[in-house]
């Protein structure tokens, strides 16, 4: 009898500790909304944990000028925060402004109507020039889903004491660049710091040494015409401009990875470091005694245009969440955010280049960065525009440059596995 | 299953109260239910749904599983990958548990420092593959990694290799890494078997006048079958479902070339990097790769089995 009481008694103990790990927790976080008056909290996820310090600076300005709203930087694990989001968005205990990825990454939070379009809300989004906004629309419906926070320029970064060291100035020319190469290479340093192990590194490198040669916009224009396509001549040839960089690379590169790269480049054992101008902030952490410029490739013989080409795409953009329960004062956030004063606070503090239009950033190198990218825009062409379905440009063109960088493709090789993999959903524009 | 008459009970099957049964498997049963079967369960019923991000959109029925099998690359990338799987079995087995048996068998014949040489070998089993990977990352780097600078301060230039850039040594390099950190799974495991087979067999066969290698072969391999087989179906388990480890080494594209490609990066890049309906298609991959594990693994069981029943 005993043995059957306790054997219920452990049952019933077992069930109850299932229901209680099975029920919703009483506390279920800030919703967002304190409930009383006027007093309003707004929770802005992201996925850059390094700048939070900055961005409650930046909200600062914000709560000072309206009382009664709290803005809170809520940071995820970038690689995390896609995952995060998708499921937070559908939530009114979720965001309700989050920084927002690009370009195709942002298509599936438009497909789930987790967004507010923001044509009609954020009048100032009719001044941002339009190859910026594409970062920020629904492939699908057109509309605008979020304000542009940050543009991205594509350089090469040079140790400037080596150049010096060394008799070097920043290329005018293609020859010239390659007889820096050269010089630097016959005296026992690394021209160039080019990862090659992390994949999503080529596409960069690719656009940087290659944009000239199939022709920036030009060429954008028409691969969305269908007018040309990946296999087209000019494309071809601007991988081989990029691959013929190699033997410019470090001992064994095939095995370099990007910490590898960075490490090679502020340990001063490379000359050059092809990458975002994301890098600068990077670079000065780790070595705070590296004196850093930037130029652009050159055009080489036989490019497509002439100018020196300076590839940019929109970083992301904070849109609203259509189930915060404080849609309007999260609108009231965003419109705030394409003005002026967000966008000077925010390259102020972030030392990256704002998106806002008519923005100057103070830091030198960035303000020529900006400079150089308005003068000769080039698109960041398989990301920006070719990854809006699957499989996307961007993911074709990172294994296909590594094959081929690699010996496992020819250039026209590479080339088709990017367009073979576009062409089964890409419809040209008419 | 009865007990004799001469031998006192302590288990009597039929007095044992359901409740008793019930209180102490339910635990158990509701965490396997809630972490394993649920998820297995949705993730079966996600793959016959089209996904908008996390909205569930149309009946797709099999299209998400054809999608998954037809779409360039993808459609290419799974028979590549499962090879890549095999042949990570395959070396696994090779090197792993041949060499495990190896010391299990020198630490056997040798007791001394035995407890030291177990732990010794057993350590690498506390640290994640993550944090292993990314060790192994650093020692193989070609611009700083001290494995290139030994081999080329020693003379062995042409040695020195992109170990993990190199599509020709970076899945072996896996194996070896993989093989580096459990070893000592295999090992203490064959020392247990070889701990339980009876001196007396041993001593027979040497009284018999059969040599060493031959006592080995004859004796105590026979004997270690079970164990065999257990590290086998354990082996292949964890080889088809590694992800950590390859993920570390190389990354979520698998490695130079995709030459590290495995089954779980594949799923991890279509559930993680996918686009709209990534859902939808990463469930249906998802249920592939399970029965594909499920059904080998029951195989395989069943044939030890039978091989061990036999000898």
């Amino acid at each position: 009898m005993i043995g059957r009481r306790s054997g219920v008694l452990a049952l019933l103990g077992t069930l109850t500790l299932g229901l209680v790990a099975c029920s919703p927790s009483a506390s279920e976080g800030d919703s967002g909304t304190s409930g009383d008056g006027d007093e309003v909290t707004l929770e802005v996820w992201g996925w850059r944990q390094e700048d939070v310090a900055a961005y409650e600076k930046i909200f600062q300005l914000y709560e000072d000028a309206n009382p009664g709203v709290t803005v809170e930087y809520v940071p995820y694990k970038a690689d995390e925060y896609d995952t995060i989001l998708r499921t937070g968005l559908g939530d009114a205990s979720g965001p309700d402004v989050a920084q927002l990825r690009s370009y195709g990454l942002l298509q599936p939070l438009v497909a789930s109507e987790s967004l507010v379009p923001l044509d009609d809300e954020v009048e100032a989004l009719a001044d941002f020039p339009d190859e910026l906004m594409d970062g920020a629309r629904g492939v699908a419906d057109g509309q605008l889903y979020g304000v542009p926070f940050a543009l991205q320029t594509l350089h090469v970064i040079y140790n400037k004491a080596l150049f010096d060291e060394h008799g070097l100035t920043p290329p005018q020319t293609w020859d010239d660049m390659i007889a820096a190469f050269t010089a630097l290479k016959t005296a026992g340093v690394t021209p160039l710091a080019a990862t090659v192990a992390d994949t999503w590194m080529l596409p960069i490198q690719h656009e940087i040494f290659g944009a000239s040669t199939y022709g920036g916009y030009d060429y954008l224009d028409q691969l969305l015409a269908g007018t040309a396509d990946f296999t087209g001549q000019p494309w071809v040839d601007s991988m081989t401009a990029w691959q013929g960089t190699s033997e410019f690379w470090a001992p064994q590169f095939q095995g370099v990875t990007y910490a590898d790269a960075q490490a090679l480049f502020t340990s001063g054992q490379a000359a050059m470091f092809p990458g975002g101008i994301w890098e600068l902030a990077v670079f000065a952490q780790a070595n705070p005694d590296l004196e850093l410029g930037i130029f652009n490739v050159p055009p080489p013989p036989g490019a497509a245009v002439q100018e020196t080409l300076v590839p940019g795409y929109v970083d992301g953009s904070f849109g609203v969440s259509a189930a915060s329960p404080d849609q309007e004062a999260a609108l009231d956030l965003v419109r705030w955010m394409a003005s002026e004063e967000f966008g000077q606070a925010f390259t102020d503090e972030l030392r990256q280049i704002s998106a806002v239009p008519g923005v100057e950033p103070a830091d030198e190198l960035l303000a020529q960065a900006l400079e150089a990218h308005l003068a000769n825009p080039s698109p960041y062409v398989t990301y920006a525009y070719f990854s809006s379905d699957q499989p996307t440009a961007w993911d074709l063109a990172s294994e296909s440059l590594s094959d081929f960088v690699l010996g496992g493709a020819t250039a026209e090789e590479a080339a088709g596995h990017i367009q073979q993999g576009v062409s089964q959903w890409f419809e040209p524009q008419s | 299953m009865t007990s004799g008459p001469r031998r006192p009970a302590r288990y009597r099957a039929g007095r044992t109260g359901l409740g008793w049964i019930a209180g102490f498997t339910l635990p158990a049963l509701l965490l396997y239910s809630l972490l394993i079967v649920v998820p297995l369960v949705t993730a079966f019923y996600y793959g016959f749904f089209h996904w908008e991000g996390t909205q569930r959109a149309g009946f797709a029925g099999l299209g998400n599983y054809q999608e998954v099998l037809t779409r360039y690359p993808l459609g290419d990338e799974i028979p590549v990958a499962l090879w890549h799987n095999v042949l990570f079995f395959v070396g696994t087995m090779a090197i792993q548990n041949t060499v495990g048996l190896g010391l299990a068998v020198l630490l056997y014949r040798n007791p001394r420092c035995k407890r030291f040489f177990q732990t010794v070998f057993s350590l690498p089993y506390l640290i994640s593959p993550l944090i292993v990977g990314y060790l192994w990352s650093l020692l193989l780097s070609p611009s700083f990694g001290p494995v290139n600078y030994v081999l080329q301060s020693v003379g062995l230039d042409s040695w020195a290799r992109p170990w993990l850039g190199d599509p020709d040594t970076a899945l072996p390099v896996l194996i070896l890494v993989n093989a580096w950190q459990w070893i000592g799974g295999p090992m203490l495991i064959f020392l247990a078997a070889l701990g339980g087979i009876p001196r007396e067999l041993e001593e027979a066969a040497a009284l018999d006048g059969a040599s060493s290698a031959r006592a080995f072969w004859s004796v105590r391999f026979p004997l270690l079958m079970p164990a065999v087989g257990v590290i086998t179906v354990l082996t292949f388990i964890g080889c088809f479902n590694i992800f950590d480890l390859v993920y570390a080494l190389g990354g979520s594209d698998g490695g130079p070339g995709g030459a590290m490609d495995v089954l779980g990066l594949l799923y991890y890049r279509t559930a993680f990097e996918g686009g709209t309906n990534a859902i939808g298609e990463s469930s249906a991959l998802a249920m592939m790769i399970f029965v594909l594990i499920f059904g080998v693994a029951i195989v395989l069981e069943r044939l030890l089995r039978r091989r061990e029943v036999a000898s």
